[in-house]
C-alpha cells in the first residue's frame, strides 16, 4: 500500500513538473520577445484579402523566435505596416495610424496578443515550418535573428478591429 | 404600463440619433481613364472648330474590351466588401439610354402631355458620381517579361480634386497572364487606395465637406455684385461676410470675383444643421438664397445644383 502511494506521488510530481516547465519555456519565449523587437517585409502579392509577410524576430533562443512570429507578424500589420518592395509588393500603412488609441485600448490588446490568445485566429504559417538557412541568422553572440514566413487575415483582422471601434471602417459617419 | 412607456421613448430617441445621425454618403464609379481609352483605341474623333478633339467611347470600351470588366469587377467586390458598393458605369449608361427612350414615349393619359424637359435637363443625363475613381493601366513588355503599370485616382467631382490614390508597377514575369498580373495589380493597390479614401473621409468629418458655390447674375438684372446694399458694403463682400459666418472655422477662398460672377472654392460646409439633418451643396446655398431674396437685399435668384459638392445661385430671377 506504502509502494503504491510512493509510486503516485512521484508519477505527480513528474507531470507537474513537465507541465510547469513547458508553461515556464512558454513564457521563456513571451518574455524573449515581449518588446516587440522584429522586423516585417512583404513577400509578395497573396490571396485576397490577407497579407504575405516575412518576419524576422530577434531572440537568444531560436526556438522562441519562431514561436514569436506570429504574434509579431499580426502586431506588425497592426501597428507598423511595411515598405514595399519586389515581387509586387506595395507599401503597406498600418491599421491603427494614431499609437494614441493603442494606450485607450490597452487591456483589448493585452488580451488580444497574450499567450495563446486571439491573435492566432488571424495568421498562418505560410510555409511548411522549416525555415531557410539564410532566415537563420546569428546577429550577434548570444542573439539570433530568424525571418519565418506568414499570412495574416488581414480583412479580418481589420473587421474585427473595426468591431471594437480602434479602427474605424471607411462607412463609419455614413 | 410606465415601463414599457419609457423603453418606447428610448428606443424612438436612439433610432431618431441614427437615422439623423448619419452624412450624406457619395456616391463612387469606376471610370477608364481617357489616356487607356485612347491607348487602347476606344475614341471618338471629331472636329471642333477647326481642331480635332478625341473623346473616350466608354460604351465600345465596356462592351469590346473583357479586361475592364475584369478590373471594375474586382475593384467594385473588393469595396462592396467594405461597405461601399460602387456604381457601375456599364449600367448607368444602359439605364440612361433606356430611361430617355421611355421618357420620349411617355404621354400623359388625360391631357396627351409629353415629359418637361429643357435642354438643360438633356445635358445632366450623363453617368456621373459625387467621385470618380479612374483607372490607367499599361503592360510593360521587355521581350518575353511581361508587368502591369497601375493607376487609380479618386477625384472629386465637384472640386477637380484627387482626393485618393494608389499607383506602383507590379512584379515582371515571364509566364502570367495579363489578366493574372492585373488581378495581382488589384490585390497589392485596393488597401493604399481605400487608406487613402478614409483619411479624406476622417478630413471630411473634422473640417466639414469641402464644395464650390459660385454666384452669377441673369443679363436682365439690373443690379450686380458691386451693387451697395444697406451700410455701403457691395453685395460681393456681403456674400464673403455670410461664408466667413457659416462655413466651417470660416474656411473659404474667393477664386474669382467680378461684377457679374465669383466662384468659391474649398468652401468647408457643416455636414449637418442645426436640427441634426445631413445637409448638401444645395440645402446649404438655399440658406444664402434666401439671405439674399430677404431684406434688406430683396434679390429674387435661381439656385442650381450639381451633385453633393456644387451649387450655383443666380441673381436676378428664379
Amino acid at each position: 500500500m506504502k509502494r503504491s502511494y510512493l509510486l503516485f506521488t512521484i508519477v505527480f510530481m513528474l507531470f507537474a513538473n513537465f507541465g510547469a516547465q513547458a508553461q515556464w519555456k512558454k513564457g521563456k519565449a513571451h518574455k524573449d520577445t515581449t518588446i516587440w523587437r522584429y522586423d516585417i517585409e512583404c513577400e509578395g502579392v497573396a490571396k485576397q484579402g490577407a497579407k504575405l509577410v516575412k518576419v524576422w524576430s530577434y531572440s537568444k533562443n531560436p526556438k522562441h523566435a519562431i514561436a514569436s512570429a506570429m504574434r509579431n507578424a499580426v502586431h506588425g500589420i497592426i501597428f507598423n505596416g511595411y515598405a514595399g518592395g519586389g515581387q509586387g509588393c506595395t507599401s503597406l500603412q498600418p491599421l491603427l495610424k494614431d499609437p494614441s488609441i493603442a494606450e485607450e485600448h490597452e487591456a483589448f490588446f493585452d488580451a488580444f496578443f497574450e499567450e495563446g490568445g486571439e491573435y492566432l485566429k488571424y495568421v498562418s504559417a505560410a510555409t511548411d515550418g522549416s525555415i531557410a538557412p539564410g532566415d537563420r541568422l546569428k546577429v550577434s553572440r548570444r542573439e539570433y535573428k530568424i525571418g519565418v514566413m506568414v499570412n495574416v487575415m488581414y480583412d479580418q483582422l481589420r473587421k474585427r478591429l473595426e468591431k471594437e471601434n480602434i479602427v474605424k471602417s471607411l462607412t463609419s459617419g455614413f | 404600463m410606465k415601463e414599457s412607456k419609457l423603453i418606447f421613448c428610448l428606443v424612438a430617441l436612439f433610432s431618431f440619433t441614427i437615422v439623423f445621425g448619419q452624412a450624406k454618403k457619395p456616391t463612387l464609379m469606376i471610370v477608364p481613364s481617357d489616356a487607356w481609352c485612347i491607348q487602347n483605341g476606344y475614341s471618338m474623333t471629331f472636329e471642333n472648330q477647326g481642331s480635332t478633339e478625341k473623346i473616350a467611347d466608354y460604351k465600345r470600351a465596356f462592351q469590346e474590351n473583357p479586361e475592364v470588366l475584369q478590373v471594375i469587377s474586382q475593384i467594385n467586390g473588393m469595396m462592396a466588401d467594405r461597405g461601399f458598393p460602387l456604381k457601375n458605369m456599364e449600367s448607368v449608361i444602359k439605364t440612361i439610354s433606356s430611361n430617355s427612350a421611355e421618357d420620349n414615349l411617355r404621354q400623359s393619359k388625360t391631357s396627351g402631355s409629353e415629359i418637361a424637359e429643357n435642354p438643360i435637363d438633356e445635358f445632366k443625363k450623363a453617368a456621373k458620381a459625387d467621385i470618380i475613381i479612374q483607372l490607367t493601366w499599361t503592360v510593360n513588355k521587355t521581350g518575353p517579361k511581361k508587368s502591369i503599370n497601375f493607376n487609380l485616382q479618386g477625384l472629386d467631382s465637384y472640386t477637380d480634386k484627387q482626393i485618393a490614390t494608389a499607383t506602383g508597377t507590379g512584379a515582371p514575369s515571364f509566364s502570367a497572364e495579363t489578366p493574372v498580373l492585373l488581378s495581382e495589380a488589384v490585390l497589392s493597390h485596393m488597401d493604399n487606395f481605400t487608406n487613402s479614401l478614409q483619411s479624406h473621409f476622417d478630413d471630411m468629418f473634422e473640417n466639414g465637406r469641402e464644395i464650390i458655390v459660385r454666384i452669377q447674375k441673369w443679363d436682365d438684372w439690373d443690379g450686380d455684385l458691386e451693387t451697395e446694399y444697406g451700410g455701403g458694403d457691395e453685395l460681393g463682400f456681403v456674400i464673403e461676410d455670410w461664408l466667413q459666418e457659416n462655413t466651417v472655422k470660416g474656411r473659404f477662398n474667393t477664386t474669382d470675383m467680378t461684377e457679374n460672377m465669383a466662384l468659391f472654392e474649398q468652401v468647408r460646409i457643416p455636414l449637418f444643421n442645426d436640427r441634426g439633418n445631413a445637409i448638401d451643396a444645395r440645402r446649404y446655398v438655399r440658406d444664402l438664397s434666401k439671405f439674399l431674396s430677404s431684406a434688406p437685399y430683396n434679390i429674387s435668384n435661381k439656385l442650381v445644383m450639381k451633385g453633393l459638392g456644387r451649387a450655383t445661385i443666380i441673381l436676378g430671377s428664379k
